[in-house]
């Protein structure tokens, strides 16, 4: 697939950001594109997490440009990224324990029962359950009824109704980019396999996904490319067949480069 | 298979649509919920049962039945204040003073001003909303709720004797219709009661204005990054809940004559006894209404039945201390204990797995 040729979900060009002294990313190009899983690994306090804020819009870079679909992007926060297709699944997961799973996925767009009862706003869950089961369904996942709280779920079934709530926000769409911070770090064996299958498939219906993740064997599993960081630069960002887990771990560490 | 399972995302396309099988929870969990969910409905009922044989013949009575739900109808709309306002996520502190404020206004437009009782019931619910407006917009520039509203608490009771000029209007009879007034036997303020927790249950749980306004309580977070503005719910919680306490303070003025300056904080605390004996969550979003009702009525319930029983006064209030703080630690134990067992069935699963 010659990629260079279609336009990349997202993507960042030159971009450093600064706290304060801390120059925590320094001179940074990334781009994913539709259907791609890329892998942003790191050591601890190596950026990711800054970059994936600066992507989401929650931060904003000191320098450096960003575009969407190709379009270069002025004025960018959260609200401007989740209007032209960019979701976050934030590491707190931001979902509502006391709602269920349904609510917890549908908020803001809920279903109104038929008229009159529309008028008062009245929710026909029914149908919002239905909606949620079709779109769960459509994403291959199980979790638990569409009826449950939240607050009722494993971890592994939280974390996967967070990441479904960003894909169900695209669906309309059809496409957009998710991006994740560290999506599997309290998950046991299990729940992580749940949640690499989802991601896989969720790039096969043709998401861009970014996944930060100290998960090597994930990170294997699920991506199509590789990129690192070190210190706030980009030391490596290479087809996932082209590395393997001795240069990953040199490129975490810094003591390789390769940029593709 | 174990019921909750969670199945490791294995894809379900294959999976004919009808056959989407209900995955229920286990038994024990069930009964666990079903008690913590429910338990005051059984404690009331008890109650009901041990008052009627301790005080046969006096306590089982249709009158005494009616007593009870006019004891627990102040009480309850206080409640449901305080309890609409927890759902949304602010614990509101100046409802007393609300309440009289409003009271005054509608005394001083009834006695000094001869306005029609309609007019002057909208003037009075008008002051509440206003009241709610103003804490809610303070609250949303980033200060405490707590202390913003004992800040209005300590405004709205002053404001509430500037009104009145320092003394109490007494003499309000026009409002008996809605005070000690029966309706084939039942008390007006029983009327008003069912009124507003049928339309508000109905709101908060059937509703999307409703629902949102719950999930701001939950998790605001979650509510403004699914594109809603959290702030708009967060305002009308305060405003139902400050618009509440203007209801119960005129309901309070229609049985006993008189607008007072008097914000009695005691209204205050016995509703938030009603509430979280109700197991409503201080940390917001979590709680049902009809829960705070019976959290009211079994209130009045206690203070009835030792009242005929002739025991002092002084045993109901000690009573229901004790029994608030055992209705949060059985609410704690519970929930820990029922997400404990969840945790189990689902590693459970796991292992079943890895070992075949
Ligand atoms: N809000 C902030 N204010 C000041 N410095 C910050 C802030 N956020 C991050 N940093 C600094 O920026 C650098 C990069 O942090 P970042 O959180 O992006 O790392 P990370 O790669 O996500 O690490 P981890 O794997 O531990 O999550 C670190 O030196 C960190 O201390
Ligand atoms: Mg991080």
């Amino acid at each position: 697939m010659s990629k260079s040729l279609e336009n990349a979900a997202l993507r960042l060009s030159g971009i450093s950001k600064h706290y304060g002294y801390i120059k925590a990313l320094d001179d940074v190009d990334l781009e994913v594109h539709p259907g791609e899983v890329v892998a942003l690994l790191g050591d601890n306090g190596a950026g990711k997490s800054t970059l994936l804020k600066v992507m989401s819009g929650a931060h904003q870079a000191s320098s450096g440009e960003i575009a969407v679909n190709g379009r270069k992007v002025d004025r960018y926060d959260p609200r401007v990224a989740s209007e032209l297709g960019v979701e976050m699944v934030y590491q707190d997961l931001a979902l509502i324990d006391t709602l269920d799973i349904s609510t917890n996925l549908q908020l803001g767009k809920e279903p109104l029962m038929p008229f009159p009862l529309n008028l008062l706003g009245f929710v026909d869950f029914r149908r919002m359950h239905e909606i949620t089961e079709t779109q769960l369904e459509r994403l291959g996942v199980r979790t638990a009824p569409a009826e449950r709280p939240v607050e009722m779920l494993s971890g592994g079934q939280r974390q996967v109704t967070a990441i479904a709530r960003a894909a169900v926000r695209l669906f309309e769409r059809g496409k957009g980019t998710i991006l994740m911070d560290e999506p599997t770090a309290a998950l046991g064996y299990e729940q992580t396999k749940m949640v690499e299958g989802l991601i896989r498939r969720m790039a096969d219906t043709g998401f861009a996904i970014v996944l930060v993740t100290h998960n090597l064997p994930l990170c294997f599993n699920v991506s199509d490319r590789i990129a690192v960081l070190n210190r706030g630069r980009k030391v490596a960002d290479v087809p996932r067949s082209e590395a393997d887990h001795s240069s990953v771990v040199a490129w975490i560490t810094g003591a390789e480069r390769a940029i593709a | 298979m174990s019921h909750d399972a969670i199945d490791a995302g294995a894809p379900s396309g294959g999976a004919a649509n009808g056959a989407v099988v209900k995955r229920q929870l286990p038994p024990d969990v069930a009964i666990l919920v079903f008690l913590r969910d429910r338990g005051i409905f059984v404690l009331w009922v008890l109650l009901l049962v041990i008052f009627a044989v301790w005080n046969h013949p006096y306590f089982a009575t249709i009158n005494n039945a009616m007593l009870i739900v006019s004891a627990a109808s102040l009480t309850a709309i206080f409640a449901a204040a305080v309890a609409t306002g927890l759902f949304s996520g602010a614990l509101d502190l100046s409802l007393p003073g609300v309440a009289a404020l409003s009271t005054c206004v509608v005394g001083v437009l009834l006695k000094q001003f001869g306005v029609p009782v309609p007019l002057a019931l909208i003037g009075g619910l008008g002051v509440g909303f206003l009241c709610g407006l103003i804490n809610g917009y303070i609250v949303l520039r980033g200060l405490n709720p707590l202390i913003v509203t004992i800040g209005t608490l300590s405004v709205t009771s002053g404001l509430a004797a500037l009104v009145v000029g320092g003394y109490a209007i007494s003499g309000v009879f026009e409002l008996e219709f809605m005070g000690s007034a029966r309706y084939f036997g039942i008390p007006s303020h029983a009327y008003i009661v069912a009124v507003v927790y049928l339309a508000l249950t109905i709101f908060l749980t059937r509703t999307r204005h409703g629902i949102r306004m719950r999930a701001v309580g939950g998790n605001s977070e979650a509510v403004r990054r699914a594109g809603l503005s959290d702030q708009r719910y967060k305002i009308l919680g305060f405003i139902i809940s400050a618009m509440l306490a203007s209801l119960g303070g005129i309901m309070t003025m229609a049985l006993v004559f008189e607008a007072s300056a008097n914000a009695s904080p005691s209204i205050l605390f016995t509703a938030l006894t009603a509430v979280f004996l109700a197991g409503v969550s201080l940390a917001g979003g979590r709680g049902s209404l009809p829960r705070v009702l019976i959290g009211a009525l079994v209130l009045a319930t206690i203070s009835d039945a030792l009242t005929i029983a002739g025991v002092p006064p002084y045993w109901a209030t000690v009573a229901t201390g004790a029994l608030m703080i055992g209705a949060l630690v059985f609410d704690k134990t519970m929930t820990e204990s029922i997400s404990a067992r969840l945790v189990k069935v689902s590693t459970m699963t796991v292992h079943e797995k890895a070992s075949k």
